[in-house]
């Protein structure tokens, strides 16, 4: 019982100061080309994800009902049947994703009848409890339900099952953990990615001692937690269902890096900094800043950081970091990643002393700058979507191969 | 860690000596759905939320009060309740608390026995006895669902030594029972702290204040209930 009304996401043009009509031949040809790429066998998947990266995304819920799908490498004519009811009574997490749910109001358009409204909510709940009852490994977070909702409301509920269930056993691993600390380590790749643009307002954020919790419902949301236009997060889903799991971080060091200047003149102080930035300004110019995001990702990309982000961060942990980090989003199971933890954390902990004192010598700053201009260069020729597509393929063989066996 | 107070500086005018305020920094926590969310929103916009949302992560709220004639800036850190967010998230802002509010909701006993947990976690962060700790039961409004009797919940309020409130966010004529809860926690802040001494402009806008004695706060404190 999807919106089949809520179509047409870029029926006007995404970026300003383009011309309609100019937009509109482009908005043409690029559906030519994904139903081109979706009916040769195979099914054209770098193409896909060329279309979900670049300008306007995919353009209308019709095509991300069948793109989607083949991001994901889901299979529609198999779909899961629907839940049963007595998963409610018996599921650990039902009291939690009940209480989650009913108050998730503001995910549904305003104007929708109530009735509907509430049968939808219903199937959220099934949804959720399907997952996380076929996946014990699984672990509900609030939050889950922000994104969840974003696909039952595009693509119903079957194919939102599906798509979810590949999706929470592969970009959202890290997040279903029984503890949190996966995502923790993720968050520690923002300050990174900011010191790297810009480093006054990476020392700046520093000093505050901000830390990074206010990108936590960002991150594990893809946005839909804080983005109150439903438009705009279909768009970023786009982004993120073509790209790296790390995406969504690049993404949030881009918002950051887009408001430097009200984060300068900020008061230099957790609460006012915190503040801030948590209040996500709502008319963001989105395709200038997946392009962005796309750039970085390509500048520096996570093994670049994955030092960094361990070593700049508690002492205690850093040995370890980095290389639960590769382990994870090798998308292994927790209990791997934790065993071999531990065999291997005192030769990690040498290790990785060393690493920080050659990785301080061999960063000059001024290299940042250099690259910078390359980033304005591939902004100018979309080639970013392509560069982003080829190195998600790169740096994540792993990831895809589990998608694309 | 320490229990400081900090000062805010915000010239408003070269010539002019430095206004501050005081910043009283309030930790709410409690089980998921008791309704932290909308005691903070109820006292700092003064209003029951239409929609709340699941917090995620941590969540920050202020308010500029007035106690005799000194404007104090309340922040209250409005924290997730789901477990999994408590270990290795919402730690960072339990830095610098000054006081600490834990919240139940009456007509759900488990959130009322998750209590002890919630004062364990605190106990981690140094938060303990020394610092000012109150008790709210709320969602009072709903007389007929009401699990968790007044007498069951102040015997545990004066074995932990704090002051127990039951009120509502949502029930109108409860509104200034919400604001009274949380102004009386800013004058029991307030009453304890010793002024800080001014501070010439251009010196360090935060300036901790010597650590309050151990003294007469040992029983429940003052309260309206
Ligand atoms: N009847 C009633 N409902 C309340 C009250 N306070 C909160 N609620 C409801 O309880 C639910 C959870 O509230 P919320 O503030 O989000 O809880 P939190 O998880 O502790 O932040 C929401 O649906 C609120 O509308 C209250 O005083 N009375
Ligand atoms: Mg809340």
């Amino acid at each position: 019982m999807y919106l089949k009304k809520s179509k047409s996401v870029g029926a006007s043009s995404p970026l300003n100061g383009i011309g309609k009509q100019d937009w509109d031949s482009r908005r043409k040809r690029k559906v030519a080309e994904i139903s081109q790429a979706l009916s040769v066998t195979p099914v054209d998947v770098a193409a896909l994800r060329r279309m979900a990266i670049s300008e306007g995304g995919l353009l209308t819920d019709e095509i991300r009902r069948k793109v989607w799908p083949k991001l994901l490498n889901v299979h529609t004519d198999n779909l899961p049947e629907k839940p049963g009811e007595d998963l409610r009574e018996n599921h650990k997490d039902y009291h939690q994703v009940l209480l989650d749910v009913r108050r998730s109001l503001r995910r549904f358009p305003p104007g929708m009848p109530d009735e509907q409204r509430e049968g939808l909510q219903e199937e959220l709940i099934d949804i959720i409890l399907h997952v996380l009852d076929r996946n014990p490994q699984l672990h509900y977070y609030q939050g889950y339900h922000d994104i969840v909702v974003t696909f039952l409301l595009v693509v119903g509920e079957r194919l939102a099952t599906a798509l979810v269930e590949k999706l929470s056993t592969h970009h959202l691993r890290d997040f279903m953990d029984p503890t949190m600390d996966n995502t923790k380590h993720i968050l520690n790749y923002l300050m990174p990615i900011i010191e790297r643009v810009n480093p006054d307002v990476h020392d700046f954020m520093q000093q505050a001692e901000v830390g990074t919790i206010f990108a936590l419902s960002w991150l594990i949301t893809w946005f839909g937690h804080v983005l109150s236009d439903f438009r705009h997060v279909v768009r970023l889903y786009d982004f993120f269902l073509a790209c790296h799991p790390l995406m969504p971080i690049y993404f949030a060091a881009v918002i950051v890096l887009h408001r430097e200047e009200e984060v300068l003149e900020c008061e230099c102080d957790m609460a006012s900094v915190h503040h801030l930035l948590s209040q996500i300004p709502q008319d963001l110019p989105y395709e200038t800043l997946i392009s962005r995001a796309g750039d970085l990702f390509v500048q520096f990309p996570p093994s670049e950081l994955a030092r960094e982000a361990a070593q700049q961060y508690s002492q205690q942990t850093a040995a370890s970091t980095f290389k639960d980090f590769e382990l994870a989003s090798a998308q292994q199971r927790p209990d791997t990643v934790l065993r071999r933890r531990r065999k291997e954390q005192a030769a990690l902990a040498a290790q990785s002393q060393s690493h920080a004192q050659a990785m301080v010598v061999a960063r000059p700053r001024a290299k940042r700058f250099v690259r910078l201009a390359v980033m304005g260069l591939t902004v100018a020729l979309g080639a970013a979507a392509l560069a982003v597509v080829n190195t998600a393929l790169e740096w994540a063989p792993k990831l895809d191969l589990q998608l694309f066996p | 860690m320490e229990s400081s107070l900090e000062l805010t500086t915000s010239l408003s005018g070269t010539s002019l000596p430095p206004l501050r305020s005081r910043i009283f920094k309030i930790i709410v926590i409690g089980d998921s759905g008791v309704g932290k969310t909308c005691l903070t929103y109820r006292f700092c916009a003064g209003k029951f939320p239409d929609k709340t949302e699941a917090t995620i992560g941590v969540d920050f709220r202020e308010k500029v009060i007035d106690i005799d004639g000194e404007k104090i800036k309340v922040q209250l850190w409005d924290t997730a309740g789901q477990e999994r967010f408590r270990k290795s998230m919402v730690q960072h802002y339990y830095r610098n608390v000054h006081a600490v509010v834990f919240v139940y909701d009456v007509t759900n006993g488990a959130s009322f026995r998750s209590l002890p947990a919630w004062i364990e976690e605190c106990r981690q962060h140094s938060l303990g006895q020394e610092v000012p700790r109150i008790l709210v039961g709320n969602k009072c409004d709903l007389r007929d669902a009401v699990q968790v009797g007044t007498d069951v919940a102040q015997k545990f309020a004066d074995s932990h030594s704090m002051p127990l409130f039951e009120t509502s966010a949502k029930n109108p004529n409860d509104n200034d029972h919400v604001e009274a809860i949380f102004m009386t926690v800013a004058h029991k802040l307030k009453s304890q702290k010793p002024l800080v001494l001014s501070q010439p402009p251009g010196a360090d806008s935060t300036v901790p204040v010597r650590k309050r004695e151990e003294e007469e706060e040992r029983g429940p404190w003052g309260c309206s209930c």
